[in-house]
C-alpha cells in the first residue's frame, strides 16, 4: 500500500470531478456531480478494492474521471442557444492570429526535431576562444578557399611574431579510408595540427591514448556523419584503429554535430605532428588559425585585421585575417539583417499607410483603434517569428557543419518571408472592418470605367457583421485617391445574422 | 416517442443495457465498453425523450451499505417500444448484451 500515491490520485480523481461539475450549466450541476461522486466511489471500489495500490487500477480510475469533463463539454454545447452555437468566425481576427499561431507552432515543433537546426541554435557551438582569427591570403576570391601552404605554416609559427602567439594548420584531401577488412571507402580528411581544436577552445569528449604516442599511430576523429553513415553509430568506436591513406589511426572520438564550424567539411580529422603536416607537396594549400597577442587584438580593424609580410625585397605578400566572432554570425544576427533589409524594403512592394479615410465624420472609439493596431502588431510579430523558425528549418535541416550556404538560404529565406508576409499583413489590415476587425467580403463592381469622369467606378465590400463599407477606386483620382470606409448605422443590423460576433 | 424512432446504435446498446438489468451508468459503461463521455450524454438524451427514467437510490440504503447513493435508470413504455425497433433494425444487439447474463451477475 502506498498511501501518499493514494491520497494524490483521490485528490486528482475528485478534484477532476469537481472542475468538470464547474463547466455543467449551474442548474443541473449539483445533480451531476453527485451522480459522477456516486459512480466515481463505485469504479474505485470495483477496480481498487483488494486495497493493494496499483497504477494501473488508478489509471483506469482517472480515465473514468476524464470522460466526466467529456460528459461536462457535451452538456454545455447542449445548454447553449442553437444562434449561439455556432457563430460566423469566418474571416474574424482571432482565426487569422490562430491561423499564423498554427504555422508558427509547426515550425517551432520542426525547428526541434531537425537535428540541424537544433545545432545551430544552440549557443554552445558559437563558443571559440576569443581572439582566433583564420587567415587567408587577400589575392583569394573565395573566402572559404584554402590559401596557406604549408610551408607558410612552418615558417610564421618557427619565428618569433608580434600579432601572433599560437598558430595551428588544417587542410582538406581526399583519401581512402578503411574501418574494417572488408569495408573501405573515399573520405575527406583533414589533417590538423595537434593543437588545433585546443586553440579553437572546443571542448571535445575524446578519449586520450598515451600508449599511440610510442606505438606511432595518429589520432582521428570522425564526424557525426561517418560515425551515422559507416559506423551505424557503434557506442565502442573509440579506440578503433582504421587505414586513412597509408596509415593507421585510432578513433578518439566523434566530433558533436553541428560543432566544426569553420570551413570545409571533413569526414575525419586526422591530428599530426606539425613535422609531419609540412611534409605534404609543395603546392598543397590549407587555412591557417591564429591567436592574436595583446598587441595584435589592438590592432585589429573591426573584425578583420591586415597582414603585409615582406616576401622579398622588392615583393609583399598581403594576408588578412577575420575573426571567428564575425564569421560565426548565429541564426538571430542573420535574421535580425534580413529583417531590417525586409522593412527597408516593404515601402518598394507596397504602400506603407493604410490610406484610408471615411465618409462620414463616424470615428470608431479609441478602444477599437487601439485593438485595431494590437492586432497589426500581432500579425507582424507573428511574421517574423515564423519567419524566423520557417528559415532557420529550410536552410540547416540537413546541415551538420558550419556552411557559408546555408547562412546565405536563412538570409535569403528570412528576407523573403519578412518581406511578402508583412507585405501580406498590411494587404489584409486594409481590409479589415475597422469595428470588428473581420475581412470585408462580398466584393461588388461599381460604375463604369468609361464614366470615370463623371462618377466614381471601383469595388465596393461588405462587413458582415453590418458595421462597414468599404469602396476601393479601381482607378485613382484626384478626388478619390484611396480606399474609403462608409460606417453603418445600427438600422442596418437586423440584416445581419452575426453582427454581435467577432 | 414513437416506437418507429431511430436510434443510433450506441443509443440501442445503452437501452438494450439497462433492459437487461444494468441499471447504473458505471455498470452500462462495463458492459457497453463506451467511455463515460459518451454514456451519460446519451444517456441523458435517452431521457429528455422519455425513453429512460432515472431515479436517486434511497439514502437510508446506501447509508446501510456504507456507500453514497446512486442514480439508477429504467426504461420507460415508450422507451421498451423502441427498443424492440431498435432490436429489429440491430439483430445482433440481444446477443451482444443478454438479459440471462446480466441476471446471472
Amino acid at each position: 500500500m502506498k498511501p501518499s500515491e493514494d491520497r494524490a490520485c483521490r485528490a486528482l480523481q475528485n478534484g477532476m470531478v469537481c472542475a468538470a461539475s464547474y463547466l455543467v450549466p449551474a442548474d443541473r450541476r449539483c445533480e451531476w456531480r453527485c451522480e459522477w461522486k456516486a459512480e466515481l466511489w463505485h469504479v474505485r471500489h470495483a477496480l481498487c478494492g483488494c486495497g493493494a495500490f496499483s497504477w494501473q487500477a488508478q489509471c483506469e480510475v482517472t480515465s473514468f474521471c476524464l470522460g466526466s469533463l467529456q460528459d461536462a463539454l457535451c452538456l454545455r454545447r447542449q445548454s447553449r442557444p442553437a444562434a449561439k452555437a455556432a457563430p460566423r468566425l469566418s474571416g474574424a481576427a482571432g482565426q487569422c492570429i490562430l491561423r499564423l499561431g498554427t504555422l508558427l507552432a509547426v515550425c517551432v515543433v520542426l525547428a526541434r526535431l531537425l537535428p540541424g537546426v537544433q545545432a545551430e541554435n544552440d549557443p554552445a557551438r558559437f563558443q571559440v576562444n576569443p581572439g582566433v582569427i583564420l587567415i587567408q591570403t587577400f589575392a583569394s576570391t573565395d573566402q572559404f578557399a584554402p590559401t596557406i601552404s604549408p610551408a607558410l605554416f612552418r615558417d610564421w609559427k618557427s619565428t618569433r611574431q608580434r600579432y601572433f602567439d599560437e598558430f595551428a594548420f588544417y587542410r582538406t584531401v581526399g583519401e581512402t579510408a578503411a574501418w574494417s577488412a572488408r569495408r573501405a571507402g573515399q573520405w575527406r580528411v583533414t589533417h590538423a595540427s595537434s593543437n588545433l581544436f585546443s586553440l579553437l577552445g572546443l571542448a571535445l569528449p575524446f578519449v586520450p591514448f598515451p600508449s599511440d604516442r610510442e606505438g606511432g599511430l595518429s589520432a582521428v576523429i570522425i564526424s557525426h556523419d561517418s560515425w551515422r553513415r559507416d559506423f551505424a553509430y557503434d557506442p565502442d568506436v573509440a579506440g578503433r584503429v582504421i587505414r586513412v591513406g597509408d596509415r593507421s589511426a585510432r578513433i578518439a572520438g566523434v566530433m558533436p554535430y553541428g560543432m566544426w564550424r569553420l570551413p570545409g567539411e571533413p569526414d575525419a580529422w586526422l591530428l599530426e605532428p606539425d613535422a609531419q603536416l609540412v611534409k605534404s607537396s609543395p603546392r598543397a594549400r590549407g587555412y591557417l588559425v591564429a591567436h592574436l597577442s595583446p598587441r595584435g587584438q589592438a590592432a585589429m580593424q573591426g573584425q578583420c585585421i591586415w597582414i603585409s609580410v615582406r616576401a622579398s625585397e622588392d615583393e609583399d605578400s598581403e594576408y588578412y585575417g577575420v575573426s571567428f566572432a564575425g564569421r560565426l554570425r548565429g541564426p538571430w544576427n542573420i535574421f535580425g539583417f534580413a529583417l531590417v533589409l525586409a522593412l527597408l524594403a516593404l515601402p518598394a512592394v507596397t504602400s506603407v499607410t493604410m490610406g484610408e479615410s471615411n465618409y462620414s465624420s463616424h470615428r470608431p472609439s479609441l478602444k477599437r483603434t487601439l485593438l485595431r493596431w494590437a492586432f497589426l502588431l500581432a500579425k507582424f510579430l507573428l511574421v517574423a517569428a515564423i519567419a524566423y523558425f520557417a528559415s532557420v528549418d529550410l536552410a540547416w535541416w540537413n546541415s551538420s557543419n558550419y556552411s557559408p550556404v546555408a547562412e546565405f538560404a536563412q538570409l535569403v529565406w528570412a528576407f523573403t518571408i519578412c518581406l511578402f508576409g508583412f507585405r501580406w499583413a498590411l494587404a489584409d489590415q486594409r481590409q479589415r472592418c475597422p469595428v470588428c476587425l473581420r475581412r470585408v467580403t462580398h466584393p461588388a463592381r461599381v460604375g463604369l470605367a468609361s464614366r470615370t469622369f463623371l462618377g466614381w467606378n471601383g469595388t465596393e465590400m461588405m462587413c458582415m457583421g453590418g458595421h462597414t463599407l468599404l469602396h476601393v477606386p479601381s482607378l485613382p483620382t484626384s478626388w478619390f485617391s484611396g480606399q474609403r470606409w462608409m460606417y453603418l448605422d445600427t438600422s442596418w443590423e437586423f440584416l445581419f445574422a452575426d453582427s454581435g460576433a467577432w | 416517442m414513437a416506437a418507429e424512432a431511430k436510434l443510433s446504435h450506441t443509443a440501442a446498446m445503452i437501452l438494450q443495457a439497462i433492459s437487461a438489468g444494468y441499471v447504473y451508468g458505471f455498470s452500462i459503461m462495463e458492459m457497453t465498453g463506451l467511455p463515460s463521455g459518451t454514456v451519460y450524454p446519451a444517456m441523458r438524451r435517452l431521457e429528455r425523450d422519455d425513453l429512460i427514467r432515472s431515479q436517486w437510490e434511497k439514502q437510508s440504503i446506501a447509508d446501510a451499505e456504507q456507500r453514497p447513493p446512486r442514480k439508477y435508470y429504467r426504461l420507460t413504455a415508450d422507451g421498451k417500444a423502441t427498443l424492440e425497433a431498435s432490436r429489429k433494425r440491430y439483430p445482433l444487439l440481444e446477443r451482444l448484451i443478454s438479459t440471462e447474463e446480466a441476471k446471472s451477475l
